[in-house]
Parts: structure tokens; sequence; C-alpha cells
């Protein structure tokens, strides 16, 4: 474990140099920033795109990209609301519920796994397709009804109680990105993944089961969507098609951001985590420091070049070539 | 980058609901006999409803609304759902427009500046089209020609008043609030906001607003906003407005979650069916204090309804006085005292009945939303 955190630690220094600056500055600006309150609600806010990054990372890391994040966390969402206790019938599937909703996202990311590595098409297209296949899933469940809520007082809170003084719906992601570090660094799965990402022929050529590598990558990847569209549903306590709206752009930035170059081959899950933390303490911070909505987005903007220019400077002198 | 996933991410789902519509109206609608004026022929007409997506419920409700007048009228309907995207709207209406039917058309834009080459390819197609919601101030049918019949939308600065109103009365005139507008450069958003601001700064000078959080109509932006906003201000805030329902659904969670749900009260616009039932279930401690009212399927049969009287000779659009050309249609406030009335208005059929009111009493003179005046909406000093 020792190793692992030196060698995913060592790269983003300055991607956690950014973060601490940022929680420095957030929080003479507003003494509220670092409360424990505050930490609770950023956990409580990340846990969604945490989830979802991790999947996110190994498909980066492989040099393939999936893109069908929040089509399939719309239609698991969907799928789960309408078979937990809601207001519009009284179906209630209990634990059937999660085990349909999280087929349904495996059953996406199999479908862009197979379309992939067996018939060759790139990932970006594949995915794009899922995406759409995943909200026209969504939409008709959605259908012309009344905007399902839940009716289960204890599933709506359960995201945000408090387990060890840290929401519930931030240890469901603790328990994803644990698995998450576990499969990349001791197994043959996680291993394959960089390989694939580093070069494809080579690892081919020594008898690696790339095809196979791949699919599970982006079944793996659709299951932790479905898991984060439930999660954002019971968090919303409603459901809706357009629940994932927006995590595309938070996940994909945030490995990019800490690292996992969308090349593949490098990376890892530890360092996106970083990224989406990057962001969201980002957004939260200048909200509390009653930045006007005029400039936010403005704002976000300028100090996230900033943050990338710190975390890109320890490797500047690397031959790399930027594109 | 955004606009361009935001283009096509529905595409699919779009296309087979919006398929599903069309077939589902083309087999079960026996399309109904209406007397039509003499020289009108529906046959050579089609009814187009364009819509800015189809799983808001207000864009849902719109739908219902354009399929119940099309029933009445016995003229075919085509949706068009523009997956939030200018462009996909303008396109889809182009093509439309290709088919050679005549269209009789109800736009609800996605951006004021679509109004325009909407209008202008309409008026190409020989076709007639009112606008509902967005256009340019200075974009007026008056200017424009015949085939641009009306604009028309319930006034945003009103909404505002009454959520004000409300909330500071269920205050006690005194406490601190935040505001959630949406998107921040939409002007339903923007004339909404202006008729809070303008109601507190007039009349209640005990209330202070502490600050305002654009959540672009999304649950869970206003979700995520309303949790920073109690960790920046903790117990202090005693009132929520948001700018729509959604956003409110996804505040009053926040609140909620952070225990304080009864502690808080909460006005907004548009008594969505959830909202309506957390006002009956007194949820949070009656929680909600103030909504208006207004429905999806009112404003498109007005839409319609006013385009097929011009299409069909009933009216002459350049004979008309200025607010039957660009009209601020009435916006009831609702509260938990008086939400009672408007129950009908959600019944199964409810739909159907306002059409048949419309087509008797005309476009400007039916309950609950009559034409109460002339826009452009101005909006109040500050």
């Amino acid at each position: 474990m020792q190793s692992i955190l030196s060698r995913s630690i060592k790269g983003p220094i300055g991607l956690i140099v950014s973060i601490l600056v940022l929680i420095v500055i957030f929080s003479i600006l507003n003494p509220r920033f670092g409360s424990i309150e505050n930490l609770q609600n950023v956990l409580y806010q990340a846990s969604v795109p945490l989830i979802v990054v991790v999947g996110a990372t190994l498909v980066i890391q492989m040099g393939s990209i999936d893109l069908s994040v929040e089509g399939v966390m719309g239609a698991s969402g969907m799928a789960w609301i309408l078979l937990s206790p809601n207001t519009r019938h009284a179906l209630d599937l209990g634990p059937w519920a999660w085990v349909i909703a999280i087929g349904l996202g495996l059953g996406l990311g199999l479908l862009s796994g197979l379309v992939h590595a067996k018939l060759k098409v790139p990932s970006f297209v594949v995915t794009l397709g899922t995406w759409y296949v995943g909200l026209g899933i969504a939409i008709l469940l959605y259908g012309n009804g009344m905007l399902p809520s839940l009716t289960s007082e204890a599933l709506a809170r359960w995201p945000s109680r408090l387990s060890l003084g840290l929401p519930n719906s931030f240890w469901l992601a603790a328990v994803v990105i644990l698995g998450g570090i576990l499969a990349s660094n001791y197994t043959g799965f996680g291993r394959g993944v960089l390989a694939v990402g580093n070069n494809e022929t080579i690892a081919r050529g020594g008898g690696m089961a790339v095809d196979r590598i791949k699919i599970a990558a982006f079944t793996v990847a659709g299951c932790l969507s479905g898991l984060a569209g439930i999660l954002a549903t019971m968090q919303l306590g409603s459901g809706s098609p357009d629940i994932g709206f927006g995590q595309l752009f938070t996940v994909i930035p945030a490995a990019v951001i800490a690292g996992t170059a969308l090349g593949g081959g490098e990376g890892g899950v530890l360092r996106s985590i970083l990224g989406v933390f990057l962001l969201i303490i980002l957004n939260n911070g200048l909200v509390l420091a009653g930045v006007d909505p005029d400039f936010q987005s403005g704002v976000f903007g300028a100090i996230l070049i900033v943050a990338i220019v710190a975390v890109a400077w320890p490797t500047r002198g690397a031959l790399k070539v930027a594109k | 980058m955004k606009t361009l996933f935001q283009t096509t991410r529905r595409q699919f789902g779009a296309a087979a609901v919006a398929a599903a519509m069309i077939a589902s109206l083309g087999s079960t609608a026996a399309l109904a006999e209406f007397a039509h004026p003499e020289g009108f022929n529906p046959d050579e007409w089609v009814m187009v409803a364009s819509v800015i997506n189809t799983t808001n419920p207000y864009m849902i409700s719109n739908i219902e609304g354009a399929e119940a007048v099309s029933k009445a009228l016995g003229i075919k309907l085509e949706i068009v759902n523009s997956n939030n995207s200018s462009q996909t709207s303008i396109s889809n209406i182009l093509a439309i427009l290709a088919s050679g039917k005549k269209p009789i058309m109800f736009v609800n834009t996605v951006a004021s500046s679509d109004a325009p080459p909407i209008v202008d390819a309409v008026g190409r197609a020989r076709g007639y089209v009112s606008i509902w919601w967005n256009k340019p101030d200075e974009f007026k049918p008056q200017n424009v020609g015949d085939h641009f019949v009306a604009f028309q939308k319930h006034p945003g600065v009103e909404s505002g008043r009454c959520g004000a109103q409300a909330l500071a009365d269920a205050l006690g005139g005194e406490g601190s609030v935040v505001m959630l507008p949406g998107v921040q450069d939409s002007t339903t958003s923007q004339t909404r906001v202006a008729g809070f601001r303008a109601e507190i700064a007039e009349n209640y000078p005990g209330i202070k607003i502490l600050e305002e959080r654009p959540s672009n109509w999304d649950p869970q932006l206003g979700a995520r906003n309303a949790q920073d906003l109690i960790v920046k201000y903790g117990d202090e805030i005693k009132g929520v407005w948001a700018a729509d329902d959604g956003m409110q659904i996804g505040a009053m969670q926040a609140f909620e979650n952070a225990g304080l749900l009864d502690k808080v009260k909460f006005s907004s616009d548009g008594l969505y069916p959830k909202t309506l039932e957390d006002i009956i279930s007194g949820r949070g401690g009656n929680a909600i204090v103030g909504e208006t009212f207004h429905r999806g399927y009112m404003a498109s049969a007005i839409g319609l309804y006013t385009t097929y009287l011009a299409a069909s000779g009933q009216i002459t659009p350049s004979e008309l006085p200025d607010e039957k050309r660009e009209s601020l249609f009435k916006l009831s406030c609702v509260t938990p005292q008086n939400y009672e009335q408007y129950l009908q208005y959600d019944e199964p059929g409810a739909a159907d009945a306002f059409v048949a009111r419309l087509v008797e009493a005309g476009p400007w003179d039916t309950q609950p939303v009559p034409l109460v005046g002339a826009g452009p909406e101005v909006l109040p000093n500050m």
C-alpha cells in the first residue's frame, strides 16, 4: 500500500499543492469553508463524480474514452426509482431494483466494450451511441407521467446521513475507490489496462487478451455509471432522465487534469480523485467566497488554468509534445 | 463543447419519443368534425408545436395542449423536439416546412434569437406562427407581417412579485432570503428576478436578500447551490425563492437533508404536480408558501388557436390592437389557502376542456388565463 501511495502521489505533487493553496485561500476568504459542515458538504457533492471517475480512469488509461456516462446514469437512475417506492406506483423490488438498475448500466457498458473491441469501432463513436441509447431508455421510462419522487424517507435520507462523521454517499464512493485502486494495482486486469494504453500492439503480441480487457473495462465503467445514477437519484429524491447532466464535463477534465493522459498508459485512480476534488472545491469555494454569479464562470476558468499550469510544472522538462 | 453535446445527446431518445407521438396521433386521433370557415381546407395545413425538450414537465404539458387543439380542430399535428438546441429547433422546423403543407405553428423558443429565422421561414412557407416566452424585444409582430400572428407570454415580473409577497408575508416581513434564478441570460429568469427584487425593495424593508445563485433551471444544481448557501449562512436563511419549481425541488431536498426544512419557507413559479403534492401534504411544516399558476397546455393551446384563427382568415393580425399581437396572459398567485381552486386544471381531460372553452370564448378571454396586457414587459425601476 505504501508503495502505491508514494508512486501515485509523486506525480501529482503540483495538484496536491494546488488543492492546498485553494483550501488556504478559501478559508481566509470565508472561515466557514474549513468547517466540518463544509467538509461533509464537499464529500457529499463529490461522491457521484468520484464513483464515475473510477470507471472513466480505467477507460482513459487504455487510451479509449467513455462518453456514455450521462446517458447510462439517466437510464439506471430512472430504472431504479421506478422499481423503488415512488410517487408513481407502489412497486418496490428492494435490492432487486439495485441489481436491475446496475445491470442496465452493465449491459450498456458491455455493449460499448463489445462493439469497440470486436468491431474495432473507435470508443468515442461507440460510447456516443450508447449515450443516446441510455438517454433514450431514460426518456421512455420517464414517459409523459408526473415526476417520480421517492416515498421512502429512509432511502431519500440515506445519502446525507452520517456514519463515523462522514456522509453515507461518500462512504459508498470510498468503497468504489478502494476497489478501483486495488483492481488497478494488484490484478492482471489493472496491469493489462495500462499495457493496452501504453502499446496495444506489444500487449497483443505478448499474448495478452486485449479484447477481453477492453470489454471488461467498459463493463466496469458502465456498472459504475449506473451506480452513480442511482446515488444521484437518491440525493435528489426524484428521478429524471437528466440526472447525469454535467457529469461528463466534471469527470473527464478531472482525470486529465490529474495526469491521466488521453493517449492512455498513464495516470491512475488516486490521481483522478484529486482532480475531482480540485473541481468540486473550486466551485464550492467560489460560492462560499461570494464571487458574483456574473463572474463565477470566468473566475472558475481562470483559476483552473493556473492550477493546471501548476500541475504540469514538474513535468514540463520531460520530452513530451503538447497537442 | 457543452452546446455541441447538448445538441446531439438526446437525439436517439427524442427521435424515438417524437416518432411514437406522431405515430400515436396518426393512428388514434380520429380527427373530429369541426366547422371550419368556408375556403379553409384542413388537409392543406399541418399544426406544428415546437418545444424545447420532451422531459421537462412544462414541455410535456405544451405537447398535451397542442394535441388537444389538433384533436378539436381536426388538423394533423407534428411535434418538433428542439433537444435544448436552437440549431436543432430551426433545422427540424425547416424540415417540416419543406414537406409542402402550410404550417399553423406554436414555438416555445429555446433562445430569443431563434424567433426571427423561424418566423421568416414560416412566412416563406406561407404559414402562420405564434411564439411563446422568448423573442428579441425589438422584433415585433406588428412590424413583421401577418404571418407572425402574435408573441405571447405570462408576465415574469408578476411571477417574481407573487413569490416575494408570499415569502415575505410568511416571514412576517422580517428575515434573510436567498434567490435561485434560472439560466442567467434568459429573459424569463431575468424578469422574474427583477419582479422579486422590486417587490422586496418597494414593500418589505425588513427582508434582506443575502445572495442570488443562478441554477440553470437544473434541480441538481439548485440542490448543490442550496447546500453551499446553507454552509455559508447556516440558519440565517429564513426563506428561499427559486425561479421555477424544478430548482425548488432540489433546494428543498438540500434543506431537508440539513434538517432545516421546517425552519425555512419557499416560494417559486409553476405549481408542478410534485409541488402541489408538497403543499397538500404540508411537507416541512408547510414549507411552501407561494407559487404561481399557469400551465403549458394552456400556452400551446392559446398559441395554436390564435394562429389558426389567422390562418383560416377569421382574424386579420394587422387589424388587431397591440395587446393582441404582443400579449401578456394572466398569471395567478397561488398560496396554501387557495390552491384548491386550481386542482381542476390538472384533472384528466383538463386540456380538452380548456380547448373547448378556448374555442368558445376566443384566445384572449379564457379563464384562468385571459389576456391582461400588452408586451414587451417593462422591468421595474430599481
